[in-house]
């Protein structure tokens, strides 16, 4: 019975230490948000719900972030279901390359993306504009400084997210229901309509949810392109709370659950519609996709694939380049002067040396450790039949709905209340990123999880393998494209990280995202365009490398 | 030579919620039978199956295999799936993508710790058994249905299981694919002398390959025995309908002769002698394979034919008669006209009343 004791053990342990790892912090903000004390003491001295009723005096602010919000999302699906439908289920020229350079807009980040679009399309000064005045229109072209300019910015950044998410379902789907419903005499597209939709709707569904989720807590595009405007949501708002003088820790935690109640509700929908829908899609019965062939179609599908591309990656990453190389950013050629001194001045900060090198090592570390934790979990939820497999969801998925801000906040005040000094230690910085990451890996091994046959697995008890054995030679070689994808987006995550970061980073444990936020507030946009350039470069190498590295994995064992 | 039955179960109650998919079932199964549970979909031939495997948890009841109680209900044991020492081969056939056929197959040697060797001797041996030899590594993922069902049927028998569960193994193919397949399971399962349970849904199937068939319905045991006591003999109209093909005549009996024979009346009139089932029946089951289309001693009734239909294997004609119509099949040799004059006659002995 050695195989019983461990599963005994591991999942107790676990569900403790997730459960821990993510309530204490909530602990500790909804217990400050019922301080109408001090808000710098803890435990609180003086109780009400002070915070909260202040919340309804300034009803904008939650009007802003759902408008944002709504847009973001509704774009970020649209742009991945479009592009996961057209390369995962058509056979357009070069479309194994265009899947792989769909990760980019990913690595760029929001926030390099808002300092890219604020160059580009800033009033008067961006490039764009100032190339549109200069056709002899007297306004701007578009004022990126505005929702609609937010939430275009944070949706061509998780469009990847919601095209990672949408197409592993899409990929795992039997092309022989599609190909009945032809034969049975319907068109491509009411075979699209009529069965694919509803197909991949669960995985659509999902990740409409978890874009939701993120772009509530979505900082950096509101924070670069938001602020300059006065035009706030919940993120900046909790960001101008926690850090004006004096900081209102109680008001900035008050706004964060309210956001939070409103996902967990969210959240207790969307798993009520997804239990109705049937998951199981991979059967024992071994398939391969098949693409569907859309004639002529294929060009313009192309030329749609190749531009979300440009838009979310070439045409920034264009406008960053030339800016940093440029004294005073313009695109009027005559005015054009062109310089190295702010990379020099980059080089010269010293600081962006060793906060490349701790969100490398955070990054590798965190998702290593985490994947195989996160695995288990979504095992343990979406298939196992213990007891509180349900609560546990609503555990690992609160750092989802709680935005990244106010987590960071919470976990300040957790780590620093506890007699352990990890505070302004990489280790922090650590279990915060494994924290706020885990909704990410949980739902991207669910997919895959909830399409896995159940015989597969009851095959292998049946042969004789106990738990352990089943899980190490079945269950969790049947996850690995989940998991691979699983390690990538949290690596990725990581090293991109702002959020929980402004909070946790100390001068020892320096990390890049809060550096280039750092110099953006203090110093010129050209500056800040040469570090956030240096940056992604920086991220692209290493992701090439991993690449590189993960290829030749699956490539060695398939 | 050892009796004890590899598998017993007695009084199995299987719940879902509140849905009963299982109702009290008791059935014995000797060393070396081949049973069938047969039955409708939905009437809980595969629960029962899955709990005997131990992927389905009771109700109420006992299961034993080789005499060794696996699951009692209250403080009775429990015995967790992989211990129970039984194999299993899934409609799906739940062929591991991501291994190699020899992978699939050495699965159940390998979780043993059973030296290399051995594995590699045994797993070609199983593969040979069922003409994969060649495949041992090909990846599974391209394998075609037949092709997966008999990796499938090799990974179940490589680890000499003393109890193979079979889950509509045959389901998943075409019918000619079926045919012949259901001919190898048995010539292997004959040979090795597995004890073998198979879920089937398919009449023809359990006939062909079972020593006993067990015929369930809504949860509950319809009829257990041999194949051709339950298609000569019948003892409900749910196994008489379910099992071949059977004409229902209603009527009640009107006595009962001498030796022994009772005289049936059908709602329009006629007078059958039948020999079988129970005395106070009101219901004539009567197989189509039985009637013959020519005047006999006993129980000949005049009718016309109204439909032929050409099987190849037999003819199939639908004649009317005095009680409406009966379906009639006949060897390919007794090729008669639509619109005839025929009399149909049948032994007492073929009308089983119910």
């Amino acid at each position: 019975m050695r195989s019983f004791d461990l599963r005994g053990w591991i999942v107790p342990i676990l569900v403790l230490i997730v459960g821990a790892l993510v309530l204490y912090p909530i602990a500790f903000l909804i217990t400050s948000s019922f301080n109408i004390g001090d808000p710098q003491i803890f435990p609180p001295e003086e109780w009400g719900a002070g915070n909260y009723i202040r919340l309804f005096e300034e009803p904008r602010i939650i009007g802003n972030t759902l408008l944002v919000a709504t847009i973001a999302t509704v774009l970020a699906v649209v742009f991945g279901f479009v592009q996961a439908w057209i390369l995962t289920r058509t056979e357009i020229p070069g479309r194994e390359r265009l899947e792989r350079l769909m990760e980019l807009p990913y690595y760029m980040t929001p926030l390099i993306g808002a300092l890219a679009w604020g160059v580009l399309l800033g009033p008067k000064t961006g490039l764009g504009n100032q190339a549109w005045r200069s056709l002899g229109f007297t306004s701007d072209f578009f004022n990126i400084y505005s929702p609609q300019g937010i939430a275009w910015v944070m949706a061509l950044f998780e469009g990847t997210v919601a095209f990672v998410m949408i197409s592993a379902s899409m990929k795992s789907m039997d092309p022989s229901l599609e190909e009945s419903s032809r034969v049975l005499g319907a068109s491509k597209l009411r075979t699209t309509m009529r069965i694919t939709l509803p197909m991949v709707a669960p995985g659509v569904l999902s990740a409409t949810i978890f874009v939701f989720a993120e772009m509530l807590g979505s900082f950096a595009a509101a924070f670069v392109l938001g602020i300059p405007g006065r035009f706030y949501v919940v993120t900046t708002a909790i960001w101008e709370s926690a850090l004006s003088y004096p900081p209102d820790y109680g008001h900035a935690a008050a706004m964060g659950l309210s956001l939070f109640g409103a996902m967990l509700i969210t959240l207790g929908i969307a798993r009520v519609i997804m239990r109705h829908g049937s998951y199981a899609t991979i059967t024992g019965k071994a398939f391969r996709p098949r693409p569907m062939d859309v004639g002529l179609m294929r060009y313009p599908l192309m030329g749609i694939a190749w531009g979300y591309i440009a838009v979310a990656v070439v045409l920034p990453l264009a406008a960053l380049t030339l800016t940093s190389f440029e004294r005073f950013a313009t695109v009027i050629i005559p005015q054009m002067q062109f310089t190295f001194a702010n990379y020099e001045m980059a080089y010269a900060m010293g600081s962006l040396g060793p906060a490349f090198a701790n969100s490398m090592i955070l990054g590798v570390s965190v998702a290593t450790l985490g994947v195989p934790v996160i695995g288990i979990l979504a095992w343990i939820i979406y298939r196992s039949t213990m007891p509180g497999r349900v609560l546990m969801e609503y555990v690992v998925m609160i750092p989802a709905a709680v935005p990244r801000l106010v987590f960071g906040l919470g976990l300040l005040w957790a780590w620093i209340n506890i007699p352990i000094p990890i505070y302004g230690t990489l280790w922090l910085l650590g279990i915060a990123y494994f924290t706020v990451f885990l909704p990410l890996g949980l739902r991207t091994i669910a997919g895959v999880v909830l399409q896995i046959d159940k015989s597969l697995e009851e095959c292998a008890r049946v042969c004789g393998a106990s738990w352990a054995q089943q899980m190490r030679t079945v269950t969790l070689p049947l996850l690995r494209p989940g998991l691979v994808a699983a390690w990538l987006l949290i690596f990725i995550a990581s090293v991109r990280e702002l959020g929980v970061s402004v909070f946790l980073m100390g001068p020892h444990s320096k990390v890049i995202a809060p550096s280039i936020v750092n110099s953006w507030l203090t110093a010129s946009s050209e500056l800040s365009a040469a570090m956030a350039l240096l940056q992604t470069v920086m991220v692209f190498i290493a992701v090439a490398i991993m690449f590189r590295v993960a290829r030749k994995v699956t490539g060695t064992t398939q | 030579m050892n009796t004890t039955p590899r598998i017993e179960v007695f009084e199995l109650v299987v719940r879902y919620g509140e849905t009963t998919a299982v109702d009290g079932i008791d059935f014995a199964i000797a060393p070396g039978e081949l049973v069938t549970l047969l039955g409708p979909s939905g009437c809980g031939k595969t629960t029962t199956l899955r709990a005997i495997a131990g992927l389905e948890n009771p109700y109420t009841g006992t299961i034993r295999l080789n005499g060794e109680t696996v699951w009692a209900s209250g403080r009775g044991p429990k015995i967790p799936a992989e211990k129970r020492g039984v194999s299993m081969v899934f409609q799906s056939y739940a062929i591991w993508p991501h291994m190699t056929v020899y992978e699939n197959v050495a699965y159940g040697l390998r979780v043993r710790k059973i030296s290399k060797a051995e594995i590699s001797k045994n797993v070609a041996r199983v593969l040979d058994m069922v003409q994969m030899g060649a495949y041992a590594n090909r990846p599974s993922s391209n394998l075609s249905g037949g092709q997966q069902q008999r990796v499938a049927v090799a990974r179940a028998i490589a680890f000499s299981p003393t109890v193979v569960l079979f889950d509509e193994p045959l389901s998943n193919l075409d019918a000619k694919l079926r045919a012949e397949m259901r001919v190898e399971l048995r010539e292997l399962q004959r040979r090795l002398d597995i004890t073998s349970l198979y879920v089937t849904h398919d009449q023809e199937e359990a006939l062909a390959i079972s020593d006993r068939v067990i015929v369930m319905n809504a949860g509950k045991i319809e009829q257990i025995g041999s194949p051709e006591a339950i298609y000569n003999r019948p003892i409900s109209r749910f196994v008489a309908d379910f099992v071949g093909s059977a004409n229902m005549i209603e009527g009640a009996v009107k006595g009962v002769n001498a030796d022994g024979t009772m005289v049936f009346e059908t709602k329009a009139g006629s007078l059958i002698r039948t020999a079988a089932g129970k005395r106070d029946g009101t219901t004539l089951a009567l197989r189509s394979s039985y009637i013959h289309l020519r005047p006999d001693a006993v129980n000949a009734i005049p009718g016309t034919i109204h439909r032929r239909m050409f099987h190849g294997d037999f003819i199939q004609y639908v004649i009317d008669w005095p009680d409406g119509q009966l379906i009639v099949r006949r060897p390919p040799t007794e090729l008669l006209d639509e619109g005839s004059a025929i009399t149909v006659s049948f032994a007492e002995d073929h009308c089983v009343l119910l």
